[in-house]
């Protein structure tokens, strides 16, 4: 256990297993990034209430549903910084930081966008739901910016790490926000395996095959980045040479 | 469960019941946040191996002149 | 695992549990004033004052609907199906707005207890239904099992 441990931290190590698994990642995801978005498109029945805006929702449900997985994801990594002094965790945190602040930021836009035809209003202050997801992509943006502030590389991973810890709260709060209080936004919708039923599979499938989509499109891109990183901060090593040479 | 085409004309299609602003703009939204985050990594990482290939050319010319 | 290790593991697990106490404190402190609106049944009790602008949430109330023929002027009843208060309104309604379904109302009460509203937002319930299903359910008249769903998202 613990040798797997260590070497899932070495860079290169992660940087050989990403090469083999990129393929299959990207090719899984392009195919169910075609089938969700066809799908919700052409195939969604109008709801009885807000007719073909549904389509806005498989979207949206989506991209905020992976959204709230990248403070866990930060904080677990930052531990691991703290603690172990892993390399790698604070190279995938680094880069996780930038691509959650663009994950919060579709879902912010596309729920407005949502919510000026059927609510009625593009914004809400005071709707708890909405305003936590804001201060979700403030907060990514601060990770961003508090790691460029900082030149140090180690102390800059440390300072992130207890951010992107004291960050998870906030994760709660979204989550449990429309149980909490009174909001506009509804809150998350018991799946029904009865199309006979609100929420029947007619709903919730296409959203379902767009949630798998979106995060495997979420691990593509953090990899992607994650090993640019990595040539980056191991520039110096031969296996990096070797890998320069042959390009 | 109901699963066929909802729409019986492109028109009809590009006219979302009524949504089509609402609808094709998240989807573009969408799209964009999608290429952003495939397409800028894999071009950085040209860039990158790039750099360090002229750096490691420097450092080889440097050792070779101390030599 | 090594002693430091251990040592720093524990540091992070307090800070991170302190964290969470105080912000859970916070928050159950700021109670009532974290919720967007008020109920129906908080309104009619007199918990908001005559005059005061707040927001009103509730069900509008099926057969409550009025609007002037010649204005845009809407009469309608919001309720928790326990108290109902009547709300005017003059404005564009937002596409989700009907009977039966949950609103925000955003104004103030007058002394006969009536909510004068300067915006009315919709609101969505969790559940989502084929306009078929919805068809084929109502024919089947099991409008009031919807009913009951609505209520308890409502609530």
């Amino acid at each position: 256990m613990w040798l797997w441990f260590a070497k899932l931290g070495s860079p290169k190590w992660f940087y050989d297993v990403s090469d083999r698994w990129l393929p299959w990642l990207a090719g899984a995801m392009a195919l169910f990034m075609i089938v969700g978005v066809i799908w919700a498109l052409l195939f969604l029945p109008p709801d009885y209430q807000q007719g073909l805006t549904t389509r806005i929702l498989v979207i949206h449900v989506a991209v905020a549903g992976t959204s709230l997985a990248f403070f866990p994801l930060m904080a677990v990594a930052g531990t691991i910084t703290l603690v172990w002094k892993m390399k790698l965790a604070d190279m995938v945190a680094k880069n996780a930081a930038a691509l959650g602040a663009w994950f919060s930021f579709v879902t912010l836009a596309t729920g407005s966008i949502w919510g000026s035809v059927m609510w009625g209003t593009w914004w809400e202050w005071t709707d708890a739901r909405l305003v936590s997801m804001l201060f979700q992509f403030f907060l990514l943006l601060s990770v961003v910016a508090l790691r460029s502030a900082i030149e140090d590389t180690d102390k800059a991973a440390k300072a992130c790490a207890l951010l992107s810890i004291v960050g998870c709260i906030n994760v709660v709060i979204i989550k449990y926000s429309v149980e909490w209080w009174n909001v506009l936004h509804q809150p998350a919708s018991p799946l029904s395996m009865s199309s006979d039923n609100a929420n029947g599979p007619e709903f919730w499938m296409a959203t379902g095959v767009m949630i798998i989509a979106v995060y495997l499109f979420f691990i593509v891109s953090l990899i992607l980045t994650t090993r640019n990183e990595i040539l980056q901060r191991e520039k110096r090593s031969q296996w990096v040479q070797d890998i320069v040479r042959a390009a | 469960m109901t699963q066929s085409i909802q729409f019986s004309s492109i028109s009809e299609f590009l006219d979302m019941g009524g949504y089509a602003f609402n609808v094709w703009a998240v989807y573009a939204v969408f799209l964009v946040f999608i290429f952003v985050n495939l397409v800028f990594p894999i071009v950085r990482r040209k860039k990158i191996l790039r750099e360090i290939k002229k750096q490691s050319v420097f450092e080889h010319t440097d050792t070779d002149s101390t030599d | 695992m090594k002693r430091h290790r251990k040592r720093k593991l524990t540091v992070i697990i307090f800070i991170a549990l302190g964290l969470s106490a105080t912000v859970g404190l916070t928050l159950f402190a700021l109670g009532q004033n974290m919720n967007m609106f008020y109920t129906p049944s908080q309104v009619a009790l007199g918990e908001v004052g005559v005059g005061q602008r707040f927001r009103i949430g509730g069900m509008v109330k099926e057969g409550s609907f009025f609007s002037a023929p010649d204005s845009l002027k809407v009469k309608f009843e919001t309720t928790d199906y326990v108290h109902a208060v009547p709300i005017e309104y003059e404005g564009i309604l937002p596409d989700l707005f009907r009977e039966g379904q949950g609103i925000v109302a955003e104004g103030s009460v007058d002394d006969k207890g009536v909510f004068s509203a300067s915006r009315v937002l919709a609101k969505h319930d969790e559940n989502y239904m084929s306009q078929e299903v919805k068809a084929a359910l109502d024919a089947a008249g099991t409008d009031e099992a919807i009913q009951i769903l609505q209520e308890r998202s409502s609530k």
